[in-house]
């Protein structure tokens, strides 16, 4: 709970205030008709001071992120009081945590600023949830050369719908590998080279994994199997999408897709150097050194700097085919068309994309900052193993995480059939026809809506 | 109640009954005025929702955009739904499934610790069977998903100790829904031990003492005496906890999330992703009314059934 939840303000509703608000335009106007104006005293001594418009933000993040934040804009901006809540993730991913931010709007709560990914952002302006910030950008300079010059241009694209600027981009996040370096280290391996192959890989698994049963077992890789994130991070270095170019159509049925999962149900399967996903607990199992490698984003970085483990770098996802690719997927802050506040609203959009929340965040080791600036600070370094580097090299080479209008209902279908080729229930080529027979289904009706 | 006509009335048995109407209407207004509060709850909160749906049926609605006229589409859907039916036939099994060894189970309980024993045996273990219904259920399910792991889960762990392969609990098809109506069988069974244990020491002792002269045995007490005393407190019991097993959403959730695939995702969980997950509000009513149909029939049944076998005293 912020400290800001304790002020009287916080108990007045939004009818009193816009009561009070029309009984001063009122009284204002009425001093006006009765007598021509003197110039204002700018000390205003007996003037009342103005109560602060509340304006509430709703983030992905854990709400400790932005505590600087809060104490920032009660001296930046004492006209707006702040509130940043967190959106429920609901079954996990941004599908699940669009799907509560909806449900949470419908219900009629009060939301002026909100933070989605590009893989929400079409369902939320699909459903016109968003406003444009163009509007906003041509009226204030700096925060457009800030968009314009400090913002990788994919980035900022991410965060766009049919030309429009709905988010102001915060932080971003791709895949890399993640590895105990203690480990690599007691097997007598070298660190990965950032053009490893998935041959290389699999060698690399076959040698650290060791797996009888036991309670000392130690797995090699472990991956989400689930979540789009998670699988273009695989798909992706395969030359391959599970959705087309365009994301109104199925792409599972590409060999491609099914070498892919192929290669990861192996590895659970055949090569039993990698657990099951349901139920396991990667996090743990990693800081614990019964995990060698895992795929992640830089948010990971906060699990261990909790966790106090240190003994671990990254490295590119290992690559099997077609250009080198990262994932990457991008999130931001925007205005909601329900705030009666939306120049405030836009004012918390800039306070919390500003350079020092962005700092705040890379100190908890959560995801990479959106402005290059930040990235290029020693901090950022600083809280990141050695390779921290690699995170913002790979802008260049990103590609965007599949994000159609309806992920919260492709992701789920996705899901549902991963799972039943990591516990070898159905054959690859099975789960992904049925997969695509659904996915299909709905991109059918998303081209005809 | 009794009133009394006044000594100067010519019409005093009219008087009488009038008066007599008068309180009885009286009652019944103030009978009224009782349980309107409760109305209006079930007027606003069950009945309007209800009708609500009703009308949703026939709506294209996501919460967020005006609702569109659909007709007949999304019952006609219904038929079409095989995912629906899969997911109800898990309902189905773990509805059945989880009432009787719920009910078996907590009989058996209670009559175990209606017993001659230490009081402080007794309430220790009245406490710690009683215990996981007092628990929050999503918490306890986050502990038993931890437990039923299949790689590095204590349970597996436990299971290779004496020999045996590691079971996927939560990962197999087979195995997901058993899990689940285990866990809820651990959670909710204590509860219907303390309503058993009521209806235990509700039976008279004389019966037994009669039954003992007359040279029954325990198991001749238990099913003469005790099963058909005890018949009502079971009626309550099966009723309760078969609605309940309709319920079962958050501990599923946890455990498995419905998976792998569909595997256990129960009937609330489907209408949970039609309403908040797709906002497909007019076939999430839809689906919603099947349920409904086939609670209401369950009860008529569960009340017709209850006639041959369930005997008051």
């Amino acid at each position: 709970m912020s400290k800001l939840q304790t002020l009287p303000h916080q108990n007045m509703s939004r009818r009193d205030m816009l009561r009070l608000a029309g009984v001063g335009a009122a009284g204002a106007a009425l001093a006006a008709c009765a007598a021509p104006a003197a110039a204002p005293d700018s000390g205003g001594g007996d003037a009342p001071a103005m109560e602060p418009v509340t304006v509430i933000a709703t983030t992905s993040m854990p709400v400790n992120t932005f505590d600087n934040s809060l104490e920032r804009s009660v001296e930046q901006l004492p006209e707006i009081a702040l509130e940043v809540n967190a959106n429920g993730w609901g079954e996990g991913g941004w599908d699940g945590y669009s799907d509560t931010l909806l449900t949470r709007i419908a219900g009629g709560e009060q939301i002026d600023v909100i933070m989605i990914a590009i893989e929400g952002l079409r369902l939320l302006t699909a459903k016109n949830v968003l406003v444009a910030l163009d509007d906003f950008l041509a009226g204030d300079q700096p925060a457009n050369e800030i968009l314009q010059n400090d913002v990788h241009v994919t980035l900022r694209e991410m965060l766009q719908v049919d030309g429009k600027q709905y988010e102001y981009p915060f932080s971003w996040n791709n895949m890399v590998m993640y590895y105990n370096t203690a480990i690599f280290e007691e097997e007598g391996l070298d660190p990965p080279a950032n053009d490893w192959t998935w041959d290389d890989f699999l060698e690399t698994c076959l040698k650290v994994a060791n797996v009888t049963g036991g309670a000392d077992d130690r797995f090699a890789y472990s991956f989400w199997g689930a979540g789009m994130f998670g699988m273009a991070a695989w798909y992706f270095n395969n030359d391959v999408s599970p959705l087309s170019d365009d994301w109104l159509d199925s792409n599972l049925l590409d060999p491609k897709v099914a070498e892919t999962v192929q290669f990861m149900a192996d590895l659970i399967l055949e090569h039993k150097v990698a657990p099951n996903p349901e139920g396991w607990d990667e996090w743990a199992q990693f800081h614990a050194g019964n995990l060698v490698m895992r795929t992640c984003g830089r948010w990971c970085i906060g699990g261990s700097l909790e966790a106090d483990f240190t003994t671990y770098d990254m490295q590119y996802q290992p690559h099997r085919a077609g250009p080198l690719r990262t994932v990457a997927g991008t999130d931001g802050w925007g205005v909601s068309t329900s705030s009666e506040n939306p120049q405030e609203a836009w004012e918390i959009v800039k306070l919390l994309s500003s350079t020092e929340a962005s700092i705040d965040m890379v100190q908890l080791g959560g995801n990479i900052p959106a402005l290059r600036s930040v990235s290029e600070l020693p901090v950022f370094a600083e809280f990141g193993p050695p390779n921290t580097a690699l995170f913002y090299e790979t802008l260049d080479f990103a590609a965007t995480v599949p994000s159609p209008t309806n992920f919260n209902i492709v992701e789920p279908i996705l899901n549902r059939n991963y799972a039943t080729i990591w516990n070898g229930e159905r054959t690859v080529e099975e789960a992904l026809q049925t997969a695509h027979d659904e996915v299909q289904v709905e991109m059918d009706k998303l081209k005809q809506a | 109640m009794t009133s009394t006509a006044l000594p100067d009335d010519k019409t005093g048995g009219l008087t009488k009954r009038l008066t007599g109407m008068t309180l009885a209407r009286r009652e019944a207004w103030a009978g009224y005025l009782f349980a309107t509060p409760a109305l209006m709850g079930l007027l606003a909160f069950t009945a309007l929702p209800i009708f609500a749906s009703l009308i949703l049926i026939f709506l294209h609605y996501d919460l967020l955009t005006p609702p569109k006229w659909a007709g007949a589409e999304n019952i006609t859907r219904l038929a079409t739904d095989s995912r629906m039916f899969k997911i109800y036939w898990n309902s189905l099994r773990l509805v059945v499934g989880a009432t009787f060894l719920n009910n078996v189970l907590g009989l058996l309980l209670a009559v175990g610790l209606n017993r001659t024993m230490p009081w402080g045996i007794r309430y220790v273990l009245r406490t710690s069977i009683f215990f996981p219904v007092m628990t929050t259920t999503a918490s306890l399910a986050v502990v038993w998903r931890f437990l039923l792991t299949l790689d590095r889960g204590v349970v597996n762990f436990l299971i290779g100790q004496i020999g045996l392969d590691p079971v996927p609990w939560l990962s197999s098809s087979t195995w997901a829904l058993v899990s689940a109506m285990i866990y809820d069988v651990w959670k909710s069974c204590g509860y219907l031990m303390v309503i058993y244990l009521a209806g235990l020491q509700a039976i008279p002792a004389v019966y037994y003492e009669a039954a003992r002269i007359d040279g029954a045995g325990f198991w001749q007490q238990f099913r003469n005496v005790t099963l058909p005393l005890i018949s009502p407190t079971a009626f309550f019991a099966i009723v309760i906890s078969l609605i309940g097993a309709f319920q079962i959403f958050d501990n599923v959730w946890v455990l498995t999330e419905g998976g792998p695939g569909d595997a256990s995702r129960v009937i609330a969980m489907y209408i949970y992703e039609k309403a908040f997950r797709g906002f497909e509000m007019g076939y999430a009513s839809a689906v919603s009314f099947t349920l409904f149909i086939i609670l209401i029939a369950l009860t008529l049944l569960q009340f017709l059934g209850a006639r041959r076998w369930v005997h008051y005293e």
